[in-house]
């Protein structure tokens, strides 16, 4: 008795049924076990009763073996799938093997591409992705005042107005001002100057990371006449103190003051390795709170929990125009000008960042499309293969699967070999460690950098794979069979390998027009004079303490000293102070207005106190009048010497010297303070060859007395051999001096051009690595089309061509490919080039010189690219060839 | 007056099955059949609870299922003993008969506990 349809197996056809083989299955045994019943002697009726008795809830029974059934079937079938998977990638590295050549290319290729990727990457993560240490970071800002509404920048917080905000802001759980000073400290080996920043004690709460040893500092601490104590950064702590725990509760000895240790700041805090050494209570005195002019401090707020940033930021504008308007003459307008915290840290590195990102990205694209051009090369070869196999019934999805295994398992291999590529990048790019960009040296291959690299892999693998994939796997199988097999696709695969070597030289050409536009303006900074000297000047700088030299007096018999004694030490021609170094210290500016003049509009002109032989110990030239002298004293009559640019922008081309000019030094709550012009000095760039030439003012230190000076000394031997005799001359003048950050002036040029270079260096070696790459895939693409034209050559060879015309047919393939890409390149640049325009000098972002140079370069290579095979075709056995052709 | 069928012990039906079919492949039906022979209908196996045993054995290697004819031509589900089957038939024989020879020295026991 058969009771089961006859359709069933149709069904099982097609594939196991799992649900009907349950329900076949406990019908059988239901039909016999009746059967037997019936043998017995019951009816069918009684019998099927029995039955169902005997076995129980049929329903509930069957529930749970479908239950079963359905989940063996799902571990079978994932079973199945990892066995094709490890199937496809035993048969993918064994084809992979059988040709080292390719593969050890295209793996190279990717690991230079991916790498770089990779390091970048990196970097960027590392910079920009992460979030920033402290705590709430999303709701810090960094508040400025605005002077006047043309000022972008902002200004710095004057004292009296940062004590106004916080006693009045309501919108901020916390306030915190900064400035920045410099100790020297003594008792713990040889004296030595450190840099600090001071704080208020809010500004532990706006920017708050768990301290790593002891704790912050509070409100109380940070009053006047609250006894000194200091947090050391955690740098300082390992370096200087050795990672001392017990250092908690100790006093060192800072400017000569005893001063208690509390606490050691979190390393997060140093966002760079010239991060503050230490971190010091900023006492605001009721002087400094009645303060509304002098803008002196920084200040970071943190928004209160549940507050937007506009309601706040209102109400603390609502707080400055009241503050405006009790004092007007304060050079603040009113308004305020807020960034994110984050931008303000980041910002500056954005762009140049993204540029590398960006350069890096079209390296490996230029990467990708060579490996598809090997592919599609491979393809062709094994044509034969894929046909077979379509014939032995494989299907098309399978084959296509099957070769996309296998480039994703090229690209992991190409990968593997890039974190070895990318672990030097990352070396090589946090070794620009002086370039100042924050927390560049936490730059690492770490978890989410291998993640980025893995899908990067991956991707490569499917986008250079997929195209080849397809195109191998749509093989007209009669034709290749009947072939003799040394045919690839014909017209249409060398249309898209052309394809592909025209974007990668245009995308080598993007690459090159970049860092060529950086090149050029490095070489055109070279050329620019800046203004004073740079051989064998010497320069660091000496803070006096304001315990041990309070007068103005005292700080000037002291400066004179140290002049006199830096000038006695033999080898050194010239020895002077000046407050700020020209390029290497920041400085500040305010208006310069001119006695008499008919217009109040003021010339903003940097501010520079300087001992009388500065000029000449810099070498900066004397055009007009005098320098200072040792008369110009402290109650001599007041004078200034200004720079030719200044002196044109104030008096045209009428003389400088006698005429009267003030500007914010000396002056109180507007009232001009007049001084004599004297003299009139050569122009520098006191901001960097970069920037244009700067307005200057200088005081005679005496007339303005500055703590902090720099010590600039002219040797007429090799400076660096003068450091220690100085720094003795320093400590013979007073042993609690030292002298802090020692450098040539040559050192200070350089570091100024740091980030320049650096980025110049990255892009070029970028662009490099392009053009070497682009230079395989013409290559590649012209030895492939000797080869597919092996026949035709021969014949042509044996027909009598001369072999410099068969090289010229093939190198002007070469060439068409080179000038069609040179030519959407160019298109490209002008597009891509204008970001850069920020970060170029001299040049426009489509210097027509750098355009036609890097085209040029790139028409070039690829001729020498195509020059290579063309010739080994001359070289072929006309008669080997030939009877390829009948074979 | 028949004795009423015993209750069948957690755990014990895996193990009576892979006795059943250390005689060779069966389908489910001639199993059901074949315990209650051998046991004189004194062990109650509810037949349907058979059924999800087998299954979960075959889940665990313990059976391999194939589709064949029965003894009058109708399709059936055949279950042999697998090698880890076989292995675990001989564990589950000594820990059982362990058990049994323990807890019939309790039974049979003539001392009183001191």
């Amino acid at each position: 008795m058969d009771t089961e349809p006859k359709w069933r197996r149709y069904l099982r056809f097609w594939g196991a049924d799992a649900r009907a083989d349950v329900d076949d299955e406990l019908r059988f045994h239901m039909e016999s076990r009746v059967a037997e019943l019936i043998a017995t002697g019951l009816t069918r009726e009684q019998a099927t009763r029995e039955a169902q008795l005997r076995f129980g809830d049929v329903g509930d029974v069957t529930r749970t073996l479908h239950h079963l059934a359905r989940e063996r079937e799902s571990t079978m079938h994932r079973t199945q799938w990892l066995e094709a998977i490890r199937q496809d990638l035993r048969f993918a590295a064994r084809q992979l093997l059988r040709s080292p050549g390719f593969t050890t290319i295209a793996i190279l290729t990717l690991a230079l591409g991916i790498g770089a990727n990779s390091a970048i990457f990196s970097v960027v993560y590392s910079v920009l992705l992460r979030p920033l240490p402290y705590a709430h970071a999303d709701r810090l800002l960094d508040l400025r005042e605005r002077n006047g509404a043309e000022d972008t920048q902002g200004m710095v917080v004057t004292t009296g107005n940062f004590g106004t905000w916080l006693e009045r802001a309501r919108s901020f759980d916390a306030l915190g001002a900064l400035s920045y000073g410099r100790y020297t400290l003594t008792g713990s080996g040889d004296p030595r100057a450190l840099s600090a920043l001071r704080v208020t004690a809010g500004y532990w709460n706006a920017l708050y990371i768990p301290p790593a040893l002891g704790r912050y500092f509070g409100p109380a601490e940070d009053a006047p006449g609250a006894p000194n104590v200091v947090v050391i950064s955690h740098a300082t702590w390992t370096s200087v103190f050795g990672g001392d725990s017990s250092i908690i509760g100790r006093a060192i000895s800072l400017n000569g003051e005893p001063h208690t240790v509390v606490g050691v700041a979190a390393s997060e805090y140093e966002l760079t390795p010239s991060a503050p050494a230490l971190i010091t209570p900023m006492a605001l005195t009721p002087a400094d709170l009645a303060e509304h002019s002098d803008h002196e401090l920084a200040v970071v707020g943190r928004v209160r929990q549940g507050v937007s940033t506009e309601a706040a930021l209102a109400e603390l504008t609502r707080i400055e125009t009241e503050l405006a308007r009790e004092h007007p003459h304060g050079n603040f307008d009113g308004r305020i000008l807020a960034t994110a915290y984050r931008d303000k840290v980041l910002g500056p590195i954005r762009p140049l960042l993204l540029l590398l990102g960006a350069s890096v990205a079209l390296v490996l694209l230029i990467a990708c499309g060579n490996v598809t051009n090997l592919l599609l090369a491979r393809a062709a070869v094994r044509q034969r293969e894929m046909a077979i196999r379509g014939a032995l019934g494989a299907a098309r999805s399978r084959i296509i699967a099957q070769l996309l295994v296998e480039s994703v398992l090229l690209a992991a291999a190409g990968a593997v070999a890039g974190i070895a590529v990318a672990a030097l990048g990352v070396r090589f790019l946090v070794s620009g460690d002086s370039l100042g960009v924050p927390r560049l040296q936490d730059a690492s291959l770490n978890a989410p950098v291998l993640a980025f690299t893995a899908g990067l892999a991956l991707l490569c693998g499917v986008v250079f794979g997929l195209v080849p994939a397809l195109r191998a796997s749509r093989t007209d199988l009669q034709s290749t069979l009947r072939a003799s097999g040394n045919r690839g696709g014909g017209g249409v695969r060398e249309r898209l390998r052309s394809a592909l070597v025209v974007a990668e030289i245009a995308v080598a050409l993007v690459l090159l027009t970049g860092a060529g536009l950086l090149v050029r303006s490095a070489m055109l900074l070279q050329q620019v004079p800046p203004g004073f000297s740079t051989d064998n000047i010497i320069v660091g700088g000496i803070a006096l303490p304001q315990a041990r030299y309070a007068t103005d007096a005292a700080k000037a018999a002291a400066f004179a000293e140290l002049v006199a004694n830096a000038a006695s030490v033999p080898g050194v021609e010239a020895a002077a102070l000046v407050s700020r170094i020209p390029v290497g210290g920041r400085g500040y500016d305010c208006g310069v207005s001119v006695e008499g003049a008919a217009s109040s509009a003021t010339v903003d002109a940097n501010v520079r106190s300087a001992t009388p032989g500065f000029f000449s110990a810099l070498g900066i030239p004397l055009l007009q009048g005098r320098t200072f002298a040792a008369t110009d004293a402290v109650a001599s009559p007041a004078v200034v010497t200004i720079n030719a640019s200044l002196a044109k922008r104030l008096f045209g081309g009428a003389s400088a010297i006698g005429r009267r000019i003030s500007n914010c030094v000396g002056g109180k709550d507007g009232a001009p303070f007049w001084r004599e012009v004297v003299g009139v000095t050569g122009d520098l760039h006191a901001r960097g060859l970069g920037e244009g030439v700067t307005d200057e003012v200088y005081f005679p230190n005496t007339q303005l007395v500055e703590g902090a000076m720099t010590l600039v000394v002219r040797g007429g031997v090799p400076v660096s051999g003068l450091v220690p005799s100085l720094r003795r001359v320093v400590a013979a003048t007073d042993p609690q001096l030292a002298l802090s950050s020692v450098r040539t002036m040559d050192e200070i040029m350089r570091n100024a051009m740091a980030t320049p270079r650096f980025t110049t260096m990255l892009l070029l070696s970028l662009a490099l690595t392009g053009l070497v790459l682009a230079a395989v895939g013409i290559y590649g693409v012209i030895a492939y089309l000797v080869t597919q034209r092996e026949q035709e050559i021969g014949i042509r060879m044996a027909l009598g061509a001369r072999a410099s015309s068969v090289v010229g047919m093939l190198v002007r393939q070469g060439l068409v490919l080179a000038v069609l890409g040179v030519a959407i390149g160019a298109m490209a640049s002008v597009v891509a080039t204008r970001s850069m325009a920020s970060m170029l000098y001299g040049v426009t972002a489509h210097d027509p010189l750098t355009f036609g140079a890097v085209a040029t370069l790139l028409v070039v290579v690829a001729v020498v690219a195509s020059v290579v095979p063309a010739r080994r075709a001359t070289r072929l056995d006309p008669l080997a060839a030939l009877r390829g052709a009948s074979g | 007056m028949p004795r009423p069928p015993l209750a069948l012990l957690q755990g014990t039906l895996d193990v009576i099955v892979l006795k059943t079919l250390s005689w060779g492949p069966m389908h489910g039906y001639a199993i059901a059949r074949w315990i209650q022979q051998v046991t004189d209908d004194a062990l109650r196996v509810e037949e349907g609870s058979l059924y999800p045993a087998l299954y979960r054995m075959e889940n665990r290697g313990l059976v391999k299922a194939e589709w064949g004819l029965s003894e009058n031509n109708r399709r059936a589900k055949y279950y042999r003993l697998t090698a880890a089957g076989k292995r675990q038939l001989v564990e589950e024989s000594t820990s059982w008969s362990h058990f049994a020879h323990a807890l019939g020295k309790i039974l049979t026991a003539t001392q009183q506990p001191a």
